[in-house]
């Protein structure tokens, strides 16, 4: 065998990282492949270590343990100015004291590139992120915050990242700026060619960017994989409420616990029942619910049902005739149903 | 009340206040330094002898003497302030507060008393420096005292926490963020300092650097006191022109150079600062 080209390494490869702040274990032990080029997307809720994690890839913080490898070489104990990266942070973090110009110059700057190239740089990337020149000498208070948005961006490319790191950049925007933007990054990511890391604590956002996604949970990555692998087969019950609405059913000595009925040949766990799986009509295990509430979807209506396994959800046709009130027997397939042991 | 009023009424004590204790007296000193050396009165012809004189009769060593001290004095106390501001805000809660207030207390003392406790720490031989250091190592110094070294430590002394406190509220506009964003960005820690740090700091930095400057140019007491007769201050030499010299409109005419240089230094400056941003937050 020779040896691997270094195209060949992830793009970042996270090995065993922990922090710990006094007792509290932030981060435990996540390991990782990102490769050259893909949109990675880090979910999680509040709390789950995600802003840590992301401070250490950009060397703002140090793990207590493990390693931090970009394209093969340790880059650990790198501070922040030596690494190839840069970040987006939430709060931004624009220079309030200087222009959109000599905001998004800030890094060449830094490594002593002479004024004229900077400017036509500059200029460039301003039009890349849909900013004409007319920005360039305008104080960044002056801007509007989409407008901000777009200058940390432009800020962060200018020092020609290999990777760019962002930490939830868009929770601060309305919900139309934020589509928009999220589009938009997504083509940037396209046009450019380079890896995105990804914070968030939207699940919606992460689907519509990414190529792959990691769910964060108390510190540790419970799973990763694609958006429609985690959306069809999520590992857990915590992975799939995260996913969205869903109803879970507990199987315990071939029956359905809740429902107290007979599932022969099915081991102890969980279903998952997405809205959408409950139906009119059989065949299928049969649940005798009463509405409590309607909500119309646009061209779906949500339900909710009083059952004997609690409160479930259900999705039907707009021309669906049940109110609240109503009884309603309601079958699922529970052979299409999704397994998950935890 | 018609509240066109009420803005001008609320003004109107320290208008008062200012107007008798502030512009008449400059007023006064202004029109004596136009009189005629060594008179008393307030009616001679207007002349700019005095004037003339000051700028050729060997005032200039004093005038050099006190702003060489303060620029001196304003650098240094900033240069040691910024390490302790920062240390000071990145600790806030955690001893902070007790540091602080020991560097706050002395102010509280009067400075003649303060003065003299550092005469005595600097004196020679048995003096607390010297002494210990003979004791401790067999270190033997000459004197401290009675030098310009001491009358500088002195107004470093006295002047540290007028820049120290302004400079911690400056540290405070100071966001973690932007410091690591410009790190990210590829600065090292002397850019993030020129390029982030100490802009916006600015403000906390001036009003510290201001009042050090003022308060020193005006300071009498570190040379008279741990000076002997090694340096004459202006002020002390505005002081002999109305006491010994007997010679009011020359004194005048010194204090009119002296609050003329003030207000060259401190208007520029506080034109530029932005001071609702230190007190708004």
């Amino acid at each position: 065998m020779t040896g691997t080209p270094a195209d060949d390494k992830p793009a970042l490869s996270l090995q065993g990282l922990s922090r710990r702040f006094g007792d509290t274990h932030a981060l435990q032990d996540v390991s990782l492949d990102i490769s050259e080029g893909e949109f990675f997307t880090i979910v999680g809720p509040s709390g789950s270590g995600k802003t840590t994690l992301l401070r250490i890839l950009a060397g703002l913080d140090r793990p207590t343990s493990g390693a931090l490898l970009l394209r093969g070489q340790d880059v650990t104990a790198q501070p922040p100015n030596k690494r190839p990266t840069a970040m987006v942070f939430q709060s931004l973090a624009l220079f309030d004291h200087r222009s959109v110009g000599q905001n998004v110059e800030f890094a060449m700057k830094m490594r002593g590139v002479n004024p004229a190239d900077r400017k036509a740089r500059a200029l460039e990337l301003l039009d890349l992120v849909r900013l004409g020149a007319e920005y360039y000498g305008k104080p960044v208070t002056q801007c509007s915050g989409g407008e901000r948005q777009r200058v940390a961006l432009a800020r962060a490319l200018a020092s020609d990242p290999e990777i760019l790191f962002f930490d939830e950049p868009l929770s601060a925007l309305d919900y139309r700026l934020r589509k928009t933007l999220e589009v938009e990054l997504r083509s940037l990511q396209r046009r450019t060619g380079r890896t995105f890391v990804y914070i968030t604590h939207s699940l919606e956002e992460a689907m519509i960017m990414s190529d792959r996604i990691g769910i964060m949970r108390d510190g540790g990555l419970v799973q990763v994989g694609t958006p429609s692998e985690i959306y069809d087969r999520p590992r857990d019950r915590f992975v799939a409420r995260f996913m969205g609405e869903v109803n879970i059913l507990t199987v315990r000595d071939e029956r359905l616990a809740e429902l107290d009925t007979p599932l022969p040949g099915f081991a102890d766990g969980h279903l998952i029942l997405r809205p959408e799986a409950l139906h009119k009509v059989g065949p299928g295990v049969a649940i005798d619910t009463t509405v409590l509430e309607r909500f119309q979807l646009g061209s779906r209506v949500q339900l909710h049902l009083d059952t004997p396994a609690g409160l479930m959800i259900a999705e039907q046709p707009a021309a669906c005739p049940l109110h609240p009130g109503d009884s309603a027997r309601f079958y699922f397939d529970p052979d299409a149903a999704h397994k998950v042991t935890e | 009340m018609n509240p066109r009023f009420l803005g001008p009424l609320f003004m109107a004590p320290v208008a008062l206040f200012l107007l008798v204790g502030f512009a008449t007296p400059i007023v006064i000193v202004g029109w004596y330094s136009l009189m005629e050396p060594r008179s008393f009165g307030l009616t001679s012809d207007l002349t700019l002898a005095n004037y003339r004189a000051a700028l050729t009769e060997g005032y200039g060593v004093p005038f050099y003497w006190s702003i060489l001290g303060a620029f001196v004095t304003t650098l240094s106390c900033a240069v040691i302030a910024w390490p302790t501001a920062k240390m000071l805000h990145a600790r806030a809660g955690r001893g902070a507060a007790v540091i602080t207030g020991l560097i706050a207390v002395p102010i509280f003392v009067s400075e003649s008393v303060r003065l003299f406790g550092l005469s005595l720490f600097l004196m020679p031989g048995g003096g607390i420096l010297a002494g210990s250091l003979k004791a401790l190592f067999g270190v033997s110094i000459g004197t401290v005292l009675n030098t310009k070294l001491a009358v500088y430590l002195g107004l470093l002394y006295v002047h540290f926490p007028f820049m120290l406190f302004p400079l911690l509220l400056g540290v405070a506009l100071i966001p973690q963020d932007r410091v690591d964003a410009a790190r990210d960005l590829g600065a090292n820690r002397w850019q993030v300092l020129r390029e982030v740090e100490l802009p916006l700091a600015l403000p906390g930095l001036a009003i510290g650097a201001l009042l050090t400057f003022v308060l020193c140019i005006g300071a009498n007491a570190e040379s008279a006191i741990l000076g002997g007769q090694t340096v004459t201050v202006v002020t002390r030499a505005i002081e002999q022109r109305f006491s010994y010299a007997q010679d009011w409109p020359m004194g005048a005419a010194l204090t009119m150079l002296v609050t003329l240089v003030t207000a060259l230094v401190v208007f520029p400056v506080l034109s530029r600062v932005d001071l609702n941003r230190l007190i708004r937050r």
